[in-house]
């Protein structure tokens, strides 16, 4: 049983769990809610808020999980988005690099800056893959957009991020 | 663990892009899991996906609407018409034993889910394999070419649309008619014989009460009691006016790419019949095929690979695209894909690139139709 649980706890399961339920909103809420035409990314919003949550590292791997999972249920090549989202996650956790605590204000900044990059990358990766036609001046807008979204929700959504990220006091007192 | 992601990365798209039976699998297994979540968040979120819906969209809905039924009235009579011509095209195509779309079978289904990426125009539909459909299939609607399957599950299939960059197939462009120098409306000249009387009455002077009574073509009765100073005439006068009519040519409907050079038969000796036109094969508009391909969000698909020859007449706008067809393609020959949009000349050999109009609406798409047809080459043995 407290085996079990200790695997129910861990921050993996938790994190695939997280990614589960965000991609259902993703494919749900999110894509009806397009505000000028643009799917908010939930997944991206995630993956860059593990990253200031709990560092490049593990930004890193939840955005590559994340973005597998997205992956998943799109027709693009499987891993492009994984790549993308990893690389977001590790560049908003860069923020932990150069302050110790990082105040709301740079953590809405950091999120922001790794969507925008992500979005733009994402064609350009597409691009080195063989997809063609995906890099238009419609992507500043989508890219603006999903930055703007992603900011809003930066620290409820780093919040969320930590929570399933850190390990739990309860697993510690088992491993005992 | 950064590299390690990364070559994890480009192992998978590797696989991807070389169609691994691994990746296929993971992602059907992963759809599997997915699918229940999916629709317990979609039930607990269809509130408020709603009410966005209704917040944002209820006046350009209403106005639609309302555009929708001004079209409709239109259309009916059109719909008619190209009914019994398309039933006429089919017996002909039968006589003559050449394919046509009418013996293809085809599956309707609805559209249940769209793409949650800002890159990629899929749509998910609620039909799949059971249902008879495969990988490659074609899809259409009402109006004309959707795009096609790219994956499909047991009970679920997705269609990628014909304005995904992914999407490419041969079609068939209709050159632009030679133009037709009209010559002047004839003008018929029809003399027609009158015969006015003009009767000049002179009234009665009051002097002695004498009238004067006028018939035409009688004579002049004149009284007596007149004095002479006093004249009362009566003229009779035939006159001949011309009267010109102007008869107007026989109106005829132009379809851009079809010009209607037709051999007329006279009329038979002796019976009052009408003129009968038969289209003259010879002089049909040659018609040239290129590939279409999708562009992305927003932008029309474009056509490449047509040469514009003075031998096989102009491109220009308006004119019908449909699919080549052929042996390899995935899609029927003459399935309508929609209209030329542009036409954009390039320098040097590279030819001239056509923008499409597709007369499918894709923004709006509900129930679509996917023909199981398969070419031979994509069968398997």
């Amino acid at each position: 049983m407290k085996r079990f649980f200790a695997i129910i706890e861990s921050p993996a399961t938790r994190t695939f769990l997280l990614g589960l339920v965000v991609l259902s909103f993703q494919t749900t809420l999110f894509n009806t809610l397009r505000p000028f035409g643009v799917v908010l990314q939930l997944m991206l919003l995630f993956s860059c808020a593990s990253g200031v949550a709990a560092g490049s590292e593990a930004g890193a791997v939840t955005g590559f999980i994340f973005g597998l999972m997205y992956d998943m249920v799109l027709t693009a090549p499987m891993g492009l988005s994984a790549v993308v989202f990893g690389f977001a996650g590790y560049m908003a956790g860069g923020v932990n690099a150069f302050v110790h605590e990082a105040r709301w204000w740079v953590k809405i900044i950091a999120v922001a800056l790794s969507t925008a990059t992500a979005v733009l990358l994402y064609p350009a990766a597409s691009l080195v893959v063989g997809v063609d036609g995906l890099l238009g001046s419609r992507i500043v807008t989508v890219a603006i957009t999903c930055a703007a979204f992603n900011a809003v929700l930066a620290v409820p959504a780093a919040r969320i991020a930590k929570w399933a990220l850190v390990k739990p006091v309860r697993q510690a007192i088992w491993a005992e | 663990m950064i590299v390690v992601l990364l070559l994890t990365s480009i192992l998978l798209v590797t696989l991807d892009l070389r169609d691994s039976g691994f990746v296929a699998g993971v992602r059907d297994t992963f759809g599997t899991l997915f699918r229940p979540v999916e629709r317990l968040t979609n039930v607990v979120t269809k509130p408020v996906s709603n009410a966005w819906r209704g917040v944002l969209d209820y006046g350009e809905l209403r106005k639609e609407n309302l555009a929708l039924k001004d079209l409709l009235v239109k259309q009916e009579g059109t719909a008619i018409a190209a009914a019994a011509s398309v039933r006429e095209a089919q017996e002909l195509l039968a006589l003559n034993g050449l394919p046509t779309l009418a013996g293809i079978d085809s599956v309707t289904a609805q559209i249940v889910g769209q793409s949650p990426s800002n890159f990629s125009q899929t749509f998910e539909l609620n039909r799949g394999k059971s249902s008879g459909i495969r990988v490659g299939m074609t899809v259409t609607n009402g109006a004309g070419l959707v795009g096609k399957i790219t994956d499909a599950t047991l009970e679920r299939s997705v269609v990628m649309l014909a304005t995904d960059p992914e999407y490419a197939i041969a079609v068939k462009v209709g050159n632009c008619p030679t133009p037709v120098t009209s010559p002047a409306p004839e003008t018929t000249t029809t003399t027609v014989a009158e015969t006015t009387t003009t009767a000049a009455v002179v009234p009665p002077t009051g002097i002695d009460g004498a009238t004067t009574t006028t018939l035409p073509g009688d004579t002049t009765t004149t009284s007596s009691t007149v004095p002479p100073t006093t004249t009362s005439t009566t003229s009779t006068t035939t006159t001949t006016s011309t009267t010109t009519t102007t008869l107007p040519k026989p109106t005829t409907t132009t379809i851009k790419g079809f010009t209607p050079f037709s051999t007329t038969l006279p009329p038979r000796p002796g019976g009052a019949g009408s003129q009968i036109t038969i289209p003259d094969t010879g002089g049909l508009v040659p018609r040239e095929t290129g590939a279409l391909e999708g562009r992305g969000i927003g932008r029309t698909p474009i056509i490449r690979f047509v040469q514009a020859s003075e031998r096989l007449g102009a491109l220009c706008e308006g004119v019908p695209v449909v699919t080549a067809g052929g042996s390899q393609s995935l899609a029927p020959p003459d399935l309508v894909v929609g209209t030329v949009a542009r036409v954009v000349n390039r320098k040097g050999t590279a030819g001239p690139l056509l923008e499409v109009d597709l007369a499918a609406n894709l923004e709006s798409l509900n129930f679509v139709r996917v023909l199981l047809y398969q070419p031979a080459t994509e069968i398997p043995r």
